[in-house]
């Protein structure tokens, strides 16, 4: 068993989940409808609640606790895809980006679910539950506000030629894609990427949403390997804001 | 001019003197329709009925009703929606008294629809779900519940859905719900601070 | 979070002798028994407009209460602070929704209440609209002010009217670990490090004013009063929700070496009352008219969350929406 590649794959993950989930949780007592704002910030827990699990994993291979890798890293030592830093703007992008990035999570943890690394494989199993139910939301949410009115559906289409670019960033190749998957431990971000695809479109085709043409869309990438845009180390500067007025400290 | 505040979400709002002006009032029904939601927490309990929601749709509502009511607690089995519109209500007894007392006609045999059967045992607790009758309409529901759903205690209001209104979740998608017990950070058995207040008292306890 | 029981506007009692007698005595009857009123009942004016205008403020005062402890939703110290809190203000804008549920049985509109809430008309719990200025304050909030809130719905909850009776069962349960949550919070602080020390004891000593504003003016027992306390529409008076209080917290908070910014204050063992300098009511009313640090704030950021949800819920209605109330 590699170690590096498995803790090269538990990061991204991670990290990913965490600073998503933070972002969502942005939106509790801001939301267009009370019901909506109820179920949003439920996702956003459910979000960081895996990352826990995932920093935990890390830790039983010997990596710091999970408190102290969500809390004193800077921006250049996290591996989140730069779409999930991006601020929220209005509830067309952060609806749009809950769409492409859930719809990801779910074929990852399908695929991770027969993982040969039994720690991950049985998390994975646990967990995909929760994000059937975050792609519930967001196919439903698409589709609706997608086939609505102008307004919603140029909303929307804005946002998702915006998102797309950074949306690919998240298949960006890990170093160790090959030995991932000659070990078992994950197929890989081609496969996931080709499915998701596949799935993005398909929900798209019921609404008047235009899927953007791939080729022509040029990914961006280097998050997975610590290059990412402005808003990231602020947003950890105010995430560890207090639990860096002592680290040591028990809060 | 920007509103400042405490709150670093807030100040990402950007709320402008201008935009915070625009005082327009809301349409009707700004608020959507409204559901009703019940839930089975596990089989071979009793389903109830948990509250409602407003929702634009059917899909919406259950999306809403499985957060609101079955976001907490340890499990959940079956969530179920009807438009509020949609549900039949009896009169309200009270005293002791059931509201089938008031039920004088007889089942018609006549069988065209099926409906579900609420009831509610107190005032101030929820209805629950008895059953299933086929009846022709409303009064033949009451008559039918009457006779096949007798109560041993007075039934205060009978609920009677058409079962084509009554929308239940997918036995595929229990696994929804699965990771519910887990969610420890929410209950407050989490949480225990005795030790350390007893152990700060014994640190500052004079010698 | 807030537990109602405190009206912010005197109500002019409407004629009771107006209402039909053969009613109001059944009504009175039920009441009496220990039976819950439902909405379809028939029930005087007075106890409708009354039960509105309650519940409607604790919703609005869930949902407004949302907003000091959210500001510290993206700073939580750690996982299981970080967690908890988010679970806390979610579960507080689920309140919100639960009760504005029950004050619509009773005949008004959500959309008329969120409208009454954002143009200032309809008022919310004092408490919040002072600011949270550190981790500590919302610390404080989640332990205190939940405690207070807790201390009214457990009073409430024993009410006549069914809805409100239903919706505070369900609040009631969710709370348990609301409170809990805070007093570990606020335990760690106070028993931790240095700083963590400071910080807990400014938040105590900044809150406490307005924490004993909380639960109103003594309200000297009036005509009205007493009717509303004969429906169980007011369940205990303000005085002895402040004496509940008291007694149940301000020896805890003095357990952890934290003091409170009042010499007075102490329990009398003679009555068994807790004595405590008199707090200024005028600044009360300063506050609750719209003068308070945040009161500005709080409206607009709900007025703009309003807004800039809009076309959301534009796009969402059907043309053929009808307007039903929820049945219980």
């Amino acid at each position: 068993m590699n170690t590096e590649a498995i803790k090269d794959l538990l990061y991204k993950i991670a990290d990913d989940q965490l600073i998503l989930g933070h972002r969502n949780s942005e939106w509790t007592g801001f939301g267009p409808l009370l019901e909506e704002d109820i179920a949003f910030s439920s996702m956003a827990q459910d979000k960081v609640g895996q990352s826990w699990q995932f920093y935990k994993i890390l830790n039983e291979l010997g990596e710091s606790e999970p408190d102290t890798l969500a809390f004193m890293r800077n921006a250049e030592q996290f591996h989140n895809c730069q779409l999930t830093e991006l601020p929220n703007g209005e509830y067309d992008f952060s609806l749009i980006r809950h769409f492409l990035f859930d719809t990801a999570e779910l074929i990852r943890f399908n695929m991770l679910s027969e993982s040969s690394y039994e720690p991950i494989a049985l998390l994975s199993k646990k967990i995909k539950g929760e994000v059937k139910y975050h792609t519930m939301h967001a196919n439903i949410w698409i589709k609706q506000l997608g086939s609505a009115t102008e307004e919603s559906i140029s909303r929307l289409q804005k946002s998702l030629d915006y998102a797309m670019p950074y949306a690919l960033g998240i298949f960006e190749a890990s170093k160790f894609e090959a030995t991932l998957k000659q070990d078992g431990v994950f197929e890989g971000e081609v496969v996931l990427k080709t499915t998701w695809l596949a799935q993005v479109a398909g929900i798209l085709e019921q609404t008047e949403l235009t899927m953007p043409s791939i080729d022509q869309v040029q990914p961006l990438v280097g998050g997975r390997y610590g290059n990412h845009t402005d808003h990231l180390q602020p947003l950890l500067d105010e995430m560890s804001e207090v639990f860096q007025v002592d680290p040591s400290a028990d809060w | 001019m920007s509103l400042k505040s405490l709150d670093p979400r807030v100040g990402r709002l950007h709320i402008s003197e201008q935009e915070d002006n625009d005082k327009t009032q809301k349409g009707a029904l700004d608020q959507f329709e409204t559901y009703e939601a019940f839930v089975q927490v596990k089989e071979g309990k009793s389903l109830d009925h948990v509250g409602s929601v407003h929702a634009p749709n059917e899909e919406m509502a259950f999306l809403f009703a499985k957060e609101q009511y079955t976001r907490r607690g340890m499990y959940c089995n079956t969530l179920c929606i009807v438009k509020t519109e949609n549900i039949m209500m009896s009169e309200f007894s009270d005293n002791k008294i059931s509201v089938y007392d008031s039920v004088t006609v007889n089942p018609t045999g006549i069988i065209t629809e099926e409906f579900e059967i609420f009831h509610m045992f107190k005032r101030g607790k929820h209805h629950r779900f008895i059953g299933t009758v086929n009846a022709l309409n409303f009064e033949d529901a009451m008559a039918n519940s009457k006779v096949f759903y007798p109560s041993e205690k007075p039934v205060y209001n009978v609920w009677v859905v058409n079962a084509k209104h009554m929308l239940t979740s997918d036995d595929d998608d229990r696994d929804i719900w699965d990771t519910l017990k887990e969610k420890q950070y929410r209950e407050a058995i989490d949480y225990k601070g005795q030790d350390i207040i007893k152990a700060y008292k014994e640190k500052i306890a004079p010698d | 979070m807030y537990g109602g029981g405190n009206v912010f506007e005197s109500m002019k009692a409407t004629a009771l002798a107006d209402e039909d007698p053969i009613k109001l005595a059944e009504f009175e009857a039920r009441i009496d028994r220990g039976e819950k009123i439902e909405p379809k009942d028939w029930m005087p004016q007075l106890y409708r407009k009354q039960l509105i205008r309650m519940i409607e403020q604790h919703a609005h005062s869930e949902i407004i209460g949302a907003l000091p402890e959210g500001t510290w939703i993206t700073r939580a110290p750690g996982f299981k602070r970080k967690m908890a809190l988010m679970a806390k203000v979610q579960d507080e804008v689920g309140h919100g929704q639960l009760l504005y549920s029950a004050a619509e049985t009773l005949g008004k509109s959500r959309e008329q209440m969120l409208d009454d809430l954002v143009s200032g008309k309809s008022k919310y719990s004092n408490i919040f609209n002072y600011p949270a200025f550190t981790w500590a304050d919302s610390c404080f909030i989640s332990w205190l002010v939940d405690a207070g809130a807790i201390v009214n719905q457990v009073a409430n909850s024993k009410g006549s009217y069914g809805p409100y009776c239903r919706a505070l069962e369900r609040i009631c349960a969710e709370e348990a670990f609301h409170l809990k949550y805070g007093h570990h919070c606020v335990i760690h602080l106070a028993t931790g490090t240095k700083i963590q020390q400071e910080m807990m004891q400014e938040a105590v000593t900044r809150w406490w004013p307005p924490m004993m504003h909380f639960f109103g003016p003594s309200d000297k027992i009036s005509v009205h009063s007493e009717i509303l306390m004969k429906w169980k529409v007011k369940m205990a008076s303000n005085d002895e929700c402040r004496q509940q209080f008291l007694d149940m917290y301000v020896p805890k908070i003095w357990e952890l070496g934290l003091k409170l910014p009042d010499d007075s204050l102490r329990k009398n063992t003679e009555t068994g009352q807790w004595e405590f300098t008199e707090p200024d009511w005028e600044e009360f009313k300063r506050v609750i008219n719209g003068d308070g640090p945040c009161n500005e704030e709080r409206l607009a950021v709900r007025r703009i969350a309003e807004e800039r949800g809009r076309w959301v819920r534009k796009a969402l209605l059907a043309p053929d929406a009808k307007y039903v109330a929820p049945l219980a």
